[in-house]
């Protein structure tokens, strides 16, 4: 028993110091950090600096309106992909092999991806040829370096972490419950959306936090496929650290960043607690 | 009486596995139906056809006059009680029985008071507020045939509904069921693999095997006169000889060599099998009085099993075993291992089928 206990102690003392040494310790750093002036003396003149004008602020709100319109397109990308691959796909195979496609994304490097939306991208890329082959415009349209390019950029390797959290909690929902349904007289769509999507909202919410957490905090993504035309939280913030070494302001935006993304959050899931899912499976 | 469900020549096939191989019943209108037959036989997969929830390979399936070929399970007149219930996790109890109603376009007021009639049917209205996680086993059951009730079905499909109850509360769900069917009106079709639920609920069984309905009819008759061996078996216990017709046109046991001294008018040499019941075996200390139409045989107790209400003997003779099961507080239970006793049956409670 003695034992036991010890190896439990250190089982979970091993990832306890790894979170201490390289999360906490350095987010206790930033923080402090951010509460001093280049001299070390204690201010606020740092949070005071980013509510001074609009600029910071209306970097924060850009940041968080482009994760959230990109959470919103992974997740009506992501749930069909899901609901595809757990529902449609029968053969066990197949099904494994979806799931390698969906993460495929992730295999290559961020700046590469990247990279390789320029050229689909740009004006004379294959998007823009292909719409215009198609007569859908008249000519080219500007889709790199605007907010869109960077929606397209973290969506496309978002989804697969929508795909992945919300496929693990549709395949845990009893078939035969969408049978009863059925059964009881409700036709497929309406199935869906009284029995599979309320059921599957765990994964929906799971993966929407993870996203959105993701998007909130990119940076490479963002500051390709904007060309640095649109400017998100995370490019201030580095610039700070590694061009102005203004480490104290740097850290100010860091925390200011989390705290205002904590807030989201708990207001997200506030409204889910509060009867958001409750009233999509409600009976309408 | 009318057919009301009408199933010819039902087929399904999954690859080369042949689940159900052209099966035609006939179900009458307010009947009770029992599928028996043990696990993959076809019995669910009837019930799943029937129910809509995948497609026939070949045959027909009608109920009412109506065919049932390419309507969804939406739209056709039946509902299921599933066999782990299958009740909606993120609604109420209310919830849940009001599903069907308001699926069906019922307004929400009345969809509540379709819900609470049913919910009260089967004794589950002061629960209504609950979710089926708070629910235990037994009263999940009775919330699923509500809900499945609700929307007052021509047909009610039930998959095994009482098979993860324990044995008293299933006894007493058999009867209840029962009540409800015979009050409701409803056509029941019971898929169970159970012998004593069929004989215990149905009006008629359906007793299958390997994809094939081998017999159908009333408890007594298919107990009493079972078309097949494999029937005999399956419906209650059974001591099974097999025979062959000797030169004198009786049967001996193939494997002993006992004479049975049944008369059997087949050519001599044929197989067959002779079943006797356990219960129509009698064991006594003095041969019984001779008579013609008796078969009376000299054996020796081999053992003796005490099941409650009933005792039984198996007893051994010429290396031919069988059993017999008397009450317990008869006489006969006195009999003990090695003592040498006479059974005998009446032969008209012996039958003769083909191997």
């Amino acid at each position: 028993m003695r034992i036991r206990n010890l190896w439990a102690l250190i089982l979970i003392a091993l990832p306890l110091a790894f979170m201490v040494i390289f999360f906490l310790i350095p987010f206790l750093v930033t923080v402090v950090a951010s509460f001093h002036d280049a001299d070390g003396a204690w201010t606020l003149a740092n949070y005071k600096k980013i509510f001074a004008d609009s600029y910071y602020p209306g970097i924060f709100f850009t940041t968080f309106k482009l994760s959230l319109i990109a959470t919103v397109v992974s997740f009506l990308i992501g749930y069909p992909i899901a609901y595809y691959i757990v529902n449609m796909v029968k053969s066990r195979g197949i099904r494994r092999l979806c799931y390698v496609l969906v993460i495929m994304p992730l295999f290559t490097s961020n700046i590469v991806r990247s990279f390789g939306w320029l050229i689909l991208l740009g004006r004379q890329g294959l998007v823009n040829q292909t719409l215009v082959a198609l007569g859908i415009i008249d000519r080219p349209m500007p889709i790199l370096f605007t907010e869109t390019a960077i929606v397209i950029g973290l969506a496309y390797i978002l989804v697969p972490f929508m795909v992945l959290t919300i496929s693990s909690v549709l395949q845990t929902i009893d078939r035969s419950l969408v049978e009863a349904s059925l059964d009881l007289g409700s036709p497929r769509l309406s199935t869906f959306f009284h029995i599979t999507l309320p059921l599957s909202l765990p994964g929906v919410i799971a993966g929407s936090l993870i996203v959105f957490t993701l998007a909130v905090s990119a940076y490479v993504v963002p500051a390709i496929m904007s060309g640095g035309r649109v400017v998100v939280m995370a490019m201030p913030i580095f610039d700070n650290y590694t061009a102005l070494f203004d480490f104290n302001f740097g850290a100010a935006l860091a925390v200011g960043l989390l705290v205002i993304t904590l807030i989201l959050i708990a207001l997200y899931l506030l409204f889910i607690e509060r009867g958001g899912a409750r009233r999509i499976a409600r009976q309408s | 009486m009318a057919k009301f469900i009408d199933v010819r020549n039902l087929t399904k096939r999954y690859g080369n596995y042949l689940a159900l191989n052209d099966v035609s019943l006939e179900v009458a209108e307010g009947e009770f139906l029992a599928l028996l037959g043990p696990s993959g036989c076809g019995k669910t997969t009837l019930l799943r056809l029937i129910a809509g929830f995948i497609d026939t390979s070949d045959g027909e399936i009608s109920i009412d006059g109506r065919s049932m070929r390419d309507l969804p399970p939406n739209r056709r007149p039946v509902n299921t009680v599933f066999q782990n219930y299958a009740l909606f996790p993120h609604m109420t109890v209310a919830e849940n029985v009001a599903y069907g109603p308001r699926r069906n376009g019922e307004s929400r007021k009345s969809a509540a008071t379709l819900a609470a009639d049913s919910l009260s049917t089967v004794g589950m209205l002061e629960f209504k507020a609950r979710y089926p996680t708070q629910l235990s086993g037994g009263q999940q059951q009775r919330v699923a045939l509500a809900r499945a009730i609700a929307n007052r079905p021509k047909v009610l499909l039930l998959d095994e509904p009482l098979g993860a109850l324990d044995l008293k509360l299933r006894k007493q769900m058999q009867i209840e069921l029962k009540t409800l069917q015979k009050s409701l009106g409803i056509t029941f079709i019971f898929v169970t693999h159970d012998q004593e639920e069929a004989l215990v609920m149905a009006d008629r069984i359906a007793v299958m095997d390997a994809g094939r309905i081998v017999q159908i009819g009333g408890g007594e008759d298919i107990y009493h006169t079972p078309a097949t061996r494999y029937v005999a078996d399956f419906i209650g216990d059974a001591n099974l000889v097999a025979c062959e017709v000797a030169a004198d046109r009786t049967l001996r046991a193939t494997d002993s060599g006992v004479t049975l001294s049944v008369p059997h008018a087949a050519d001599a040499g044929s197989k067959v099998t002779y079943l006797v019941r356990p219960e129509a075996i009698l064991v006594s200390a003095n041969a019984p009085e001779v008579s013609a139409d008796r078969t009376v045989l000299k054996a020796v107790v081999t053992d003796k099993v005490f099941i409650g209400n009933a005792l039984r003997i198996y007893v051994e003779t010429g290396g031919l075993t069988l059993v017999s099961q008397i009450p317990s507080s008869s006489r006969a239970a006195e009999f003990n291992r090695g003592q040498t006793v006479h059974v005998s049956w009446h032969r008209d409670n012996g039958q003769v089928l083909a191997r």
